[in-house]
């Protein structure tokens, strides 16, 4: 089954300095049928205008990763890692027995956009870590190019759960393939552009895909489009 | 003030100034004064919770790692023994 989430379904948080808009339930916005897709249990599309950002606060148990778009992101925690993550970086947390953390808009002028997405881990208690990598931003074109895994490289964050996260950029018209094992599942958030997904599932910008119970699928881009496709472990979680 | 907020979120669930914190051994021992209705909606989220006391210029954490949690209806106090304890700034 492919159940598409249209944009203006998300649930939006708007203020002087926010815009949040949340797939899944998260802070204020709690709704029962809507709590995880498999271990992924938060995907915020936040954009934060320039000096603003997140005081400092703890985690703990979540596997959080953040990927900017547009903009730069201000990181530091009471691990001792700190750094400005901008388009290219990925930065995972695994907040594990605790983590305190803020993330702050580094440019005082321009905003920042960034997808915060949080997966149940593996495995409780984990001691807390930090990373953060570059990817090949030429590597996306017309490519599913993998950013984070839990089997971690130089240019692949590693993450506490069994799932891969890719980008692609795809050119209009072109198509590409995926196949998982059976019993996985798919969910796929357009960040720019239009695609289809086996013809006849449309994703308009900041749409997304929940898919269960097909493991090939083609995508093809109906324009020029930026994508996020994540390979996520079926059963309970 | 006590606040109990689900880990996902930080949705708050429960704030009081009616609580008490007792040092036991390497826990704590947190107890507050809540209704029935209250302290179910709690306890739906007991293995996501964190407690929250804030102070000025402060917040200290608590969550129990094993969700050792339990209301006690006839004195309608929830209990809750915390295995962790963070203090941190808020400015």
């Amino acid at each position: 089954m492919i159940q598409i989430c249209p944009a203006g379904t998300r649930y939006t948080v708007k203020n002087e300095w926010l815009e949040s808009n949340l797939s899944f339930s998260f802070g204020e916005y709690y709704d029962t049928s809507n709590i995880r897709f498999g271990p992924l249990r938060v995907f915020n599309d936040d954009t934060v205008q320039g000096g603003r950002g997140f005081g400092i606060h703890p985690h703990r148990e979540a596997e959080i990763v953040s990927i900017v778009l547009k903009g730069q992101l201000k990181h530091e925690d009471n691990l001792g890692n700190s750094g400005i993550i901008s388009y290219g970086n990925i930065q995972r947390i695994s907040a594990g027995t605790g983590v305190l953390h803020s993330e702050f808009n580094a440019s005082n002028d321009e905003e920042v956009r960034f997808l915060q997405l949080w997966f149940s881990p593996n495995e409780k208690k984990l001691t807390p870590s930090y990373e953060d990598i570059s990817y090949d931003v030429e590597q996306l074109q017309n490519n599913l190019l993998p950013v984070i895994s839990h089997t971690a490289s130089e240019r692949v964050a590693g993450i506490h759960q069994d799932l891969t996260l890719y980008l692609s950029k795809l050119d209009g018209n072109k198509t590409l393939n995926f196949q998982q094992e059976e019993g996985r599942k798919i969910y796929i958030f357009t960040i720019e552009g239009e695609i289809s997904i086996n013809k006849d599932s449309i994703l308009q910008s900041q749409d997304a895909a929940r898919i269960t119970d097909i493991h090939e699928i083609t995508i093809q881009a109906n324009q020029d489009s930026f994508f996020l496709l994540i390979d996520l472990p079926g059963g309970e979680f | 003030m006590l606040m109990i907020r689900h880990s996902i979120g930080s949705r708050l669930l429960c704030q009081t100034t009616n609580y008490r914190i007792e040092k036991q051994d390497d826990r704590w021992l947190i107890s507050l004064s809540v209704d029935e209705e209250t302290a179910s909606t709690v306890l739906d989220f007991q293995d996501e919770l964190n407690i929250f006391e804030a102070k000025e210029n402060e917040k200290t954490w608590y969550y129990s790692s094993d969700s050792q949690i339990n209301f006690q209806p006839n004195e309608k106090q929830l209990v809750i023994l915390a295995d962790h304890k963070t203090v941190y700034p808020t400015q």
